[in-house]
């Protein structure tokens, strides 16, 4: 059976609401939000972690009344009994059992079932005011009246129909949390609250074979905002070590103000890792494991768009030949084969760059350039290599064609240069070596 | 009765070894290996590689990082920017999946990135384009580069602030071969070693042969046409004349 905590706070706005939201996280994983106004929380299982229903909900009230949020709340089986309890129920708070659910529901007004306006007016119009009255009508004719929402509703909350609930982030693979009886401030405290939920977490990664590429870790002050920092590796990893430091970064830029009471760590993202055999002779696990640290040390400051592998692609346009791909995405595409003749240059200058050329007639040669205003003599020169854009490349793009240029100035210096399909501009585009 | 040089490397090697200093070195060219005091350039050091523009220092450094990787090591490649062509480096042997790319913004960002790179064991070399580091920012990348093995080459352009302190210090400018028949990816330099711990400076004219052969060869300069020969001729010609 499945257990609903609904909350309703008849004075909230959109933003105080998506904290209350976030701030929920503490009391189960599966959170939404729920209309204008409210939140519904899937506790299925969680109660027992605070001392059963009545601990949980009393706790939850007495944590919102400090914050001075006028809040109601209510337990039941269903979704639209908990919502209704809430907000219409009164004294009664926590109901279970098809046929409490029934006799708590059937005082009840008809706005109590999550109806559209102009239904509750219908159906108040023709003396159908409380759920007791609408539970004795028959499902077909209410349905050839209102449409399906009313029966719908109606057996959703007395748990005759299912109700799925989207969670406003995916649940976490693992999870592990720590509620401490007075708050911490300091970095040396979360960093010890942190490990040892590392410990707990990987240790349950290690017996499933599993590693973690994305953890999370919720940290709630005591006046019910929540700060958080990730953790993100390029490899799967259940280190608890490993994991400290990439948090460490981290760590300093949570801003505790009063303190942090609870501890939240998910495991967002988790994929097999299979233990392995150590070997005494050689340190090759070692020293693969240091590798992909440094990457994940790397990533974790910079951004891991920012550490990348490069891949070359089927196309001979510079701007398509070379891709940089994340070097901790899971899979890199693999490398095309790059033909030894095309000659390319060590350094692109992105966007190519305007300069005046001289050309040679007949031929069409660069003879000698300008780059800003400085004079280039041309000594020697290869050319042209006519590149076209692919066929399913950009419609507008794809008639037209540059011829490349490789060119020697009377210094030594190369360059890469092209005039444009218009056939009167020349743009520098790279360095040769 | 052993010679002066023998005894000098015998000495060389004895400090080395209380120094426990890396010995392990890169070869660059034949001439100039024997110039160096190690027969090469050291591994677990830090460089300084500056080039008339840019593109040269990458190209030199690409074929050092390219010897110390071998087959299967990793090659760091930090920059500020992504305007690094990798295939340009693939004459100079370099495998594109051995590069690994990191770009920051800032230099702060990029040194870090450099010195958490050396620690690396797993890393042969490290090749940042990154100047200006101070003498304490060096030492700090030395001796992370000593204690890993892994070989760092900093890169700029002639304008570009000095490193301090690095093993060796070096200048890379295109030389003008003449020869037209020369493709673009096998460049000539005029290689400046402006500065070496336990050597002296030394000034080179070396050419890249790609291909099978993946060596930096030396050029002799040509020999230029004899002035003095061409007025005896003349001055025959005058006698005959006369």
């Amino acid at each position: 059976m499945r257990c609903f905590l609904s909350l309703f706070c008849p004075e909230i706005d959109e933003d105080r609401l998506a904290k209350l939201v976030a701030w929920c996280d503490r009391y189960s994983p599966l959170v939404s939000r729920d209309g204008s106004n409210g939140a519904i929380l899937d506790i299925t299982g969680c109660a027992h972690l605070f001392g059963g229903e009545d601990d949980l909900l009393f706790d939850l009230q007495r944590r919102l009344e400090r914050m001075g949020l006028e809040a109601h709340a209510a337990i039941a089986d269903s979704w639209g009994a908990a919502w209704a309890l809430a907000r219409y129920g009164g004294h009664q708070f926590i109901v279970h059992g098809a046929s409490q659910t029934i006799a708590a529901l059937d005082g009840l007004p008809v706005e109590a079932l999550r109806l559209p306006e102009n239904t509750v007016w219908e159906l108040r119009r023709l003396g159908i005011v409380n759920i007791a009255a609408l539970r004795r009508m028959a499902a077909n004719s209410l349905t050839t009246r209102f449409g399906p929402v009313v029966v719908q509703r109606l057996q959703q909350a007395l748990l005759q129909a299912e109700e799925p609930l989207t969670p406003w982030r995916p649940p976490a693979v693992y999870r592990a949390s720590r509620m401490l009886a007075e708050p911490v401030s300091t970095v040396g405290s979360v960093e010890y609250v942190l490990q040892d939920l590392l410990r707990e977490v990987c240790g349950k990664l290690e017996l499933n074979h599993l590693g973690s590429r994305h953890m999370d870790l919720a940290c709630f002050r005591v006046d019910g905002t929540v700060d958080r920092c990730e953790a993100r590796t390029s490899k799967p990893n259940r280190s608890v070590p490993h994991m400290m430091r990439l948090f460490a970064g981290n760590l300093e830029k949570l801003w505790a103000n009063f303190g942090f009471e609870t501890f939240v760590l998910s495991v967002c993202d988790a994929e097999p890792l299979y233990p392995l055999q150590a070997s005494l002779a050689s340190n090759e696990l070692e020293q693969g494991e240091s590798f992909d640290l440094l990457v994940d040390r790397v990533g974790m400051k910079l951004g891991f768009g920012e550490v990348n592998r490069i891949v070359v692609r089927e196309s001979y346009l510079p701007e398509y030949a070379t891709a940089f791909c994340p070097a901790a995405s899971a899979s890199i595409p693999a490398s095309a084969e790059w033909p030894e003749y095309r000659v390319r240059p060590v350094r692109l200058i992105d966007p190519p760059m305007p300069i005046q050329v001289s050309v040679s007639i007949p031929g069409g040669e660069p003879v000698q350039f300008l780059i800003g205003r400085q004079n280039h003599r041309v000594v020697r020169c290869e050319g042209p290599e006519r590149l076209f854009a692919e066929w399913w490349r950009d419609p507008e793009n794809t008639d037209r064609s540059r011829d490349y240029y490789r060119v020697e100035d009377e210094q030594g210096m190369r360059f890469w240069m092209y005039l444009d399909a218009t056939r009167t501009s020349w743009y520098l585009h790279g360095h040769f070596a | 009765m052993p010679t002066s040089s023998s005894v000098l490397e015998q000495l060389r090697q004895q400090i080395d070894t209380l120094e426990h200093r890396q010995t392990a070195v890169v070869p660059v060219a034949k001439a100039v290996n024997q110039w160096l005091p190690h027969r090469g350039v050291p591994a677990g050091c830090i460089h300084e590689v500056k080039g008339a523009h840019l593109s040269n220092a990458i190209a030199f450094a690409g074929i050092l990082s390219a010897r110390l990787a071998g087959d299967n090591g990793q090659v760091l490649y930090l920059a500020p920017d992504r305007r690094l062509h990798p295939l340009g480096l693939l004459p100079y042997g370099l495998k594109l999946n051995q590069i690994l790319h990191v770009s920051a913004k800032r230099q702060q960002d990029l040194a870090w990135v450099a010195l958490e790179a050396l620690r690396c064991a797993q890393v042969s070399a490290v090749v940042a384009v990154l100047d200006g580091i101070d003498l304490k920012d060096s030492r700090r990348l030395q001796l992370a580069a000593e204690d890993s093995g892994a070989t760092g080459f900093f890169l700029g352009h002639a304008a570009s602030a000095p490193i301090a302190s690095p093993v060796t210090r070096w200048r890379i400018a295109p030389h003008v071969s003449g020869d037209r028949q020369r493709r673009f990816d096998q460049p000539s330099w005029k290689v400046d070693l402006l500065y070496c711990r336990g050597g002296r400076p030394g000034s080179w004219t070396l050419e890249w042969r790609g291909g099978q052969e993946q060596t930096l060869a030396e050029v002799l300069p040509q020999p230029q046409p004899m002035q003095t020969a061409v007025s005896n001729n003349k001055t025959a010609a005058y006698a005959l004349a006369g």
